[in-house]
Formats: C-alpha cells, sequence, structure tokens
C-alpha cells in the first residue's frame, strides 16, 4: 500500500513548490493514471514516492514503511520505476540492461530462476529476437521497450512507469496498456503511470488523478474524470467530450 | 570467477586473460635483465651471485611496488571515472599530486624534518591521505553533488586547486632552511626512477587492502555506471557508495603517489586501453585489464628506462602517449 501524506516539494527555495500539499493513496492491484500538463509535478510526485527526489516535508508510506527509511535495497524490491528520460552513460545490449533489472534481488550475480525472469521479461516486450543488440542500434521505440523489460525483470509488486508511451507507435502504444493491464489482472500488480493521451487513460487506468501547479485538481475513476468541467480545469483547454460505443471519448484538436 | 562470468567474456576477453600473466613475466624479465646483466655489461664488471643477489634484492621489491602502485593507479581511475561518470578524467588530473607536495612541505615546516610526523611512513602517510580525502570530499561536494557540468567543473576545481597549492608550498620551500628543503624535496620528487623503496614493505598491505575493497565492490560499480538515479531505482545507495569510494580513492591516490610519484596519465591511459581491448563495460575484467596494462606499461617502461640508461624518461612517455591519447577521447566524444 502506498499512502501519501501531506508532501510539499521545492526544488529550489525561491522558485516556490512543485509539490503543493499532496495527499494521495494509490489503489492496489489497479491502474492509477497521471495526467496533467508539462510541468505540474508529475514525474516529481514520482521521484519523491521512489525516494529518488528529496520532499520538504510530508511522508510517503510504502506499506507501512516510511520510504525514507527502507532501505534502497528493499525498496528496490518492491517499487521499480522507469523514468522519463532514459539515458545511460555506457553501451549495453538488451539483454544486459534486463539482467540489471534483476540486480534488487540477485545484487548481479544471476542464478537460473533470474535469468527465466529476464527471458520472459524480453519476450512479454517482444525483445527476443533483439536481445543481442546494443541499445544504441535500436529504434527510439525499441528502446524505450528494454528499459520496459528491465522493469518488468525487477518484478516489484508496484510499478512506476513515466511516459512510458513516449516513442512507441500506435500499435505498441496499445500493446503496452494491454500489457500494463495484463500486469495488474494477472500477476496483481500496482501500477502507477503518467499518461498524456486522456483518452488512453479513460481507456485503460482504473483511476485517473489529474495534477496541475503541484497539486491534485481532481481525482476518481475515468467515467467521473473525463467530463467537460475538469478536464478543461486540469489542461486549461477547451476540450469536446464525444461518445463513441458507449464510451466516452476526448476531442482536443 | 565463476563459470558463468567466464562465459560471458567475448574472445578478446579470453583472449587478454591468457596473455596477461605471460607478458607480465616477460617485461618483469625485462626490468631485471636491463638492472643486472645489461647494465653489468655496459659498465665491463662481471656479474657475480652475490652482486647479482644483491641487486635483485632491491629489484624485487622495486618491481612489486611498481606493479601494485601501477594496479592500483588503474583501478582507482576507473572507479572516478563510474563515480564521475566521464570517461576523460583521473584524479591526478584534480592536482591529488599538488596536495601530497603540500602535505609534505607544510609537515616539515610545521614540525620538522626530524620529527616523527615526517620521518615516520605511517604517520607520513595518514596525514597525506587524510588531506587528499579532504580535498576529494570538498571537491564531491562542491561539484558533484549539484549535478553540475561535471568534466569542466572539475577541471577547473583541480586547475584552480593545484595552483593555489603548488605556489603555496613553493613560497613555503623558499623559507625553509637546507636541511628541510632537501628533505621536502627527496620525498616529494620521488619517481619511478628513485622510487620510495623504503615505504613499499610497511604500505604494500594498504594498497592490497584498497584494491581489494575496490575490486569487491565490482557489481556495485557496474550499477552505478547506469547513473545515479537508475543506480538508485535498482537499489543502491548512490551517494553512500560514492562517498565510500572517492575516501577509498583518495588513500589509494595518496599510497601510489608517495610511492612512485605522479603519472599523470597512467590511470587514464590503462583504463581506456582496457576498455578498448575489452569492449564491455563490466568492471570486473576492467578493473583485471586495466590493471594488468598499468603494470605492463610501467614495468616495461621502466625496464627500457634502465636498459637504455635513462635516456628514455618513462614518466615523459607515458604522459606524452596519455595526453595525445586524451586529445583523441575529447575529440571524438565531441563529435559524439
Ligand atoms: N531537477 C530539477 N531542478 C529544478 N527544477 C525542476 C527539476 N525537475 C523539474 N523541475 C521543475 O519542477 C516542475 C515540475 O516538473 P516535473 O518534471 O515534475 O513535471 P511533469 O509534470 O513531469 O512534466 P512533463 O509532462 O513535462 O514531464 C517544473 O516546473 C520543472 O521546471
Ligand atoms: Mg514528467
Amino acid at each position: 500500500m502506498i499512502e501519501i501524506c501531506g508532501l510539499n516539494q521545492s526544488y529550489d527555495r525561491r522558485g516556490g513548490y512543485t509539490l503543493r500539499d499532496i495527499n494521495l493513496t494509490i489503489r492496489e492491484r489497479a491502474v492509477t493514471a497521471l495526467v496533467g500538463a508539462n510541468g505540474a509535478g508529475k514525474s516529481t510526485l514520482l521521484g519523491v514516492i521512489a525516494n529518488i527526489v528529496r520532499p520538504l516535508s510530508g511522508t510517503v508510506l510504502l506499506d507501512g514503511e516510511d520510504v525514507r527509511r527502507i532501505k534502497a535495497s528493499a525498496a528496490a524490491k518492491k517499487l521499480a520505476f522507469l523514468k522519463q528520460t532514459l539515458r545511460l552513460g555506457i553501451r549495453i545490449t538488451v539483454e544486459e540492461l534486463a539482467e540489471y533489472g534483476r540486480f534488487p534481488h540477485c545484487g548481479g550475480r544471476p542464478r537460473d530462476a533470474d535469468m527465466e525472469k529476464i527471458d520472459d521479461a524480453l519476450r512479454y516486450m517482444k525483445l527476443s529476437e533483439l536481445r543481442g543488440r546494443y541499445l544504441d542500434e535500436l529504434s527510439g521505440g525499441q528502446r524505450q521497450r528494454a528499459f520496459i523489460a528491465m522493469i518488468l525483470a525487477q518484478d516489484t509488486p508496484y510499478i512506476f512507469l513515466d511516459e512510458p508511451l513516449n516513442n512507441l507507435d500506435i500499435k505498441h502504444s496499445v500493446e503496452m496498456m494491454k500489457i500494463v493491464k495484463r500486469l495488474v489482472a494477472e500477476l496483481g500488480k500496482t501500477v502507477v503511470i503518467v499518461l498524456h493521451d486522456v483518452n488512453f487513460a479513460a481507456a485503460y487506468a482504473d483511476r485517473v488523478v489529474a495534477m496541475k501547479d503541484g497539486r491534485i485538481m481532481s481525482e476518481g475513476n475515468p467515467e467521473e474524470m473525463i467530463t467537460k468541467d475538469v478536464l478543461d480545469r486540469v489542461f486549461d483547454h477547451d476540450f469536446n467530450i464525444a461518445e463513441h460505443g458507449g464510451r466516452r471519448v476526448c476531442l482536443y484538436y | 570467477m565463476s563459470a558463468r562470468s567466464v562465459k560471458r567474456l567475448n574472445a578478446r576477453g579470453l583472449a587478454a586473460l591468457f596473455a596477461g600473466p605471460p607478458l607480465l613475466l616477460a617485461v618483469s624479465a625485462l626490468y631485471i635483465y636491463s638492472r643486472t646483466y645489461a647494465k653489468s655489461s655496459r659498465l665491463g664488471i662481471e656479474m657475480t651471485p652475490a652482486a647479482f643477489e644483491s641487486i635483485i634484492g632491491r629489484a624485487l621489491p622495486a618491481l612489486a611496488g611498481m606493479c601494485v602502485a601501477a594496479a592500483l593507479t588503474a583501478i582507482v581511475s576507473l572507479v572516478f571515472q563510474t563515480v564521475t561518470q566521464s570517461r576523460l578524467l583521473t584524479p591526478s588530473m584534480l592536482g591529488f599530486d599538488s596536495v601530497f607536495v603540500t602535505t609534505q612541505t607544510l609537515l616539515v615546516f610545521l614540525f620538522g624534518s626530524r620529527s616523527e610526523m615526517f620521518a615516520n611512513p605511517y604517520l607520513n602517510y595518514l596525514t597525506a591521505a587524510g588531506a587528499m580525502i579532504a580535498v576529494s570530499t570538498l571537491m564531491y561536494g562542491a561539484v558533484l553533488r549539484r549535478g553540475r557540468d561535471n568534466i569542466v567543473f572539475l577541471l577547473m576545481f583541480g586547475l584552480v586547486l593545484s595552483g593555489i597549492l603548488r605556489s603555496g608550498s613553493g613560497y613555503i620551500q623558499v623559507i625553509m632552511d637546507a636541511e628541510d628543503f632537501n628533505r621536502v624535496r627527496a620525498a616529494t620528487s620521488v619517481t619511478v626512477n628513485n622510487m620510495n623503496t623504503d615505504i613499499i614493505l610497511p604500505v604494500l598491505p594498504i594498497m592490497l587492502f584498497i584494491s581489494a575493497a575496490l575490486l569487491l565492490r565490482h557489481r556495485t560499480y557496474n550499477v552505478m555506471s547506469l547513473g545515479p538515479e537508475q543506480a538508485k531505482s535498482l537499489g543502491v545507495p548512490y551517494e553512500r557508495e560514492a562517498n565510500v569510494s572517492l575516501l577509498l580513492i583518495a588513500a589509494g591516490m595518496s599510497v601510489a603517489t608517495a610511492l612512485i610519484g605522479s603519472l599523470t596519465f597512467l590511470g587514464l591511459l590503462s583504463v581506456n586501453a582496457a576498455r578498448e581491448l575489452l569492449k564491455t563495460h563490466r568492471h570486473l575484467p576492467l578493473f583485471i585489464g586495466s590493471a594488468v596494462i598499468a603494470s605492463l606499461l610501467l614495468v616495461s617502461g621502466q625496464g627500457a628506462a634502465e636498459l637504455l640508461q635513462g635516456a628514455l624518461p618513462v614518466t615523459a612517455i607515458i604522459d606524452l602517449a596519455g595526453c595525445s591519447y586524451m586529445f583523441y577521447l575529447i575529440l571524438r566524444e565531441n563529435r559524439l
């Protein structure tokens, strides 16, 4: 269970707050979509929960323990975090990257069980054929999938994905979201995912959390959230909501 | 190495694994030959067994000292590159050698050249290492942790630091009396040619300890090379590991400098040669490869220097090669 209480964060005390009084309980075994405009603080919020960004005040409880007190190695067995910008200082292959996902469990000494998890993760992401390729020899979308394979290999109950659909084409985006759904349905994971396409959030998420200027504007089921009223306020944009096949779709262009 | 890690080595890695020991033996033989038979035939003296033994008695510790110090320099440089996330830096570029000169100067100035602080190798070493640790902590706190543009800031830091320290210790040396001055000079102008052989045995365990401490962390360094945030989300407490590593780096640099003087480019050259040769990012093969390459470079260079009676100074050659290589790296990285 992840519970966030009274969280404030600021990168630079003079520059004002990036996160302001965030209170949120993340629903277990469900997909929570985090939406909001650029700079709303979505990545920062994920960073604070994953104990990579330091908050000014407030606490994040991961299974009842303050994340800042949990040992990094123990936290990495519970929570995997795909960053928004994926850059590595080194040149490695897809398989080696996925192998790093096992580091929290095997300390860099993969056993057969770890190798199986790596194989599974690569298969899940349809990367088995590309496993020997260096990351810099891949297309942007393939590279994105390789990083997600690392997250899957980490095999944690909580998975945070910061804009995992970056660089993915329509087909792979839909596949990615189906994989996310399967992670929840088949493996009982709890997923928090930052999405920019509200329609994806509406179609695949169980909960939608909308952020604006460092605050949580509103939170609810997709049906409650995909309304002109909410979306206009969150994004400062003129939305049109249409119905298609019994589902609400928003048009924003 | 376990079966799996051997399997992971590519063909180059395996070739290097097998080529390393014989090459090391060969250059050691060259070194001993040039200090014994080559020298005696040049001077027209017969090499008696007794003379041979007495030379060997001095040459073997020197050989061991060179190999261990070179290996340590390489290991420390690789860790430094991982912690600073840069392939262009080595600790000696940041003015660590001028910290060493300054501590020696200050020790003599404050306590006198006959004092225990200066003459006792352990006390002396502890002070020098302490000063380097302080400097590297300062450097880390001021530059690295802020996530600034690392390379430029670090190099500037090194430049300014060594400028200040060098002129400061130069000034103190001028106002010293002649005996103190000579002792400081003797302690700070160590080079491979006039190694500080007295302290080899006392510092050998320190060097082995530091090397082992760094080698044992190789898996952690693999993860750290992915970058601070990736490493943290994979459960490596990055800041703590970086701090511990910097302590060990400073301690290692101070022994190596006390023993063989400063070889600015040895670390850079051997680490990057190992990277090119082994084509891997894993630290264990890189540690071993760069340590072997550094020892090979230093011992063969020193053997050649003895053979040619110092007509060919090793340090100059290593620095020249290292410097050109660094230029090449800078040009290449900039193009990418
Ligand atoms: N490392 C940092 N240092 C200083 N300010 C930062 C840093 N990272 C983010 N910010 C600022 O904090 C605010 C929130 O950024 P954040 O990355 O959390 O937004 P986001 O919602 O993820 O946006 P996007 O959709 O563009 O990814 C922005 O105003 C940004 O400029
Ligand atoms: Mg973001």
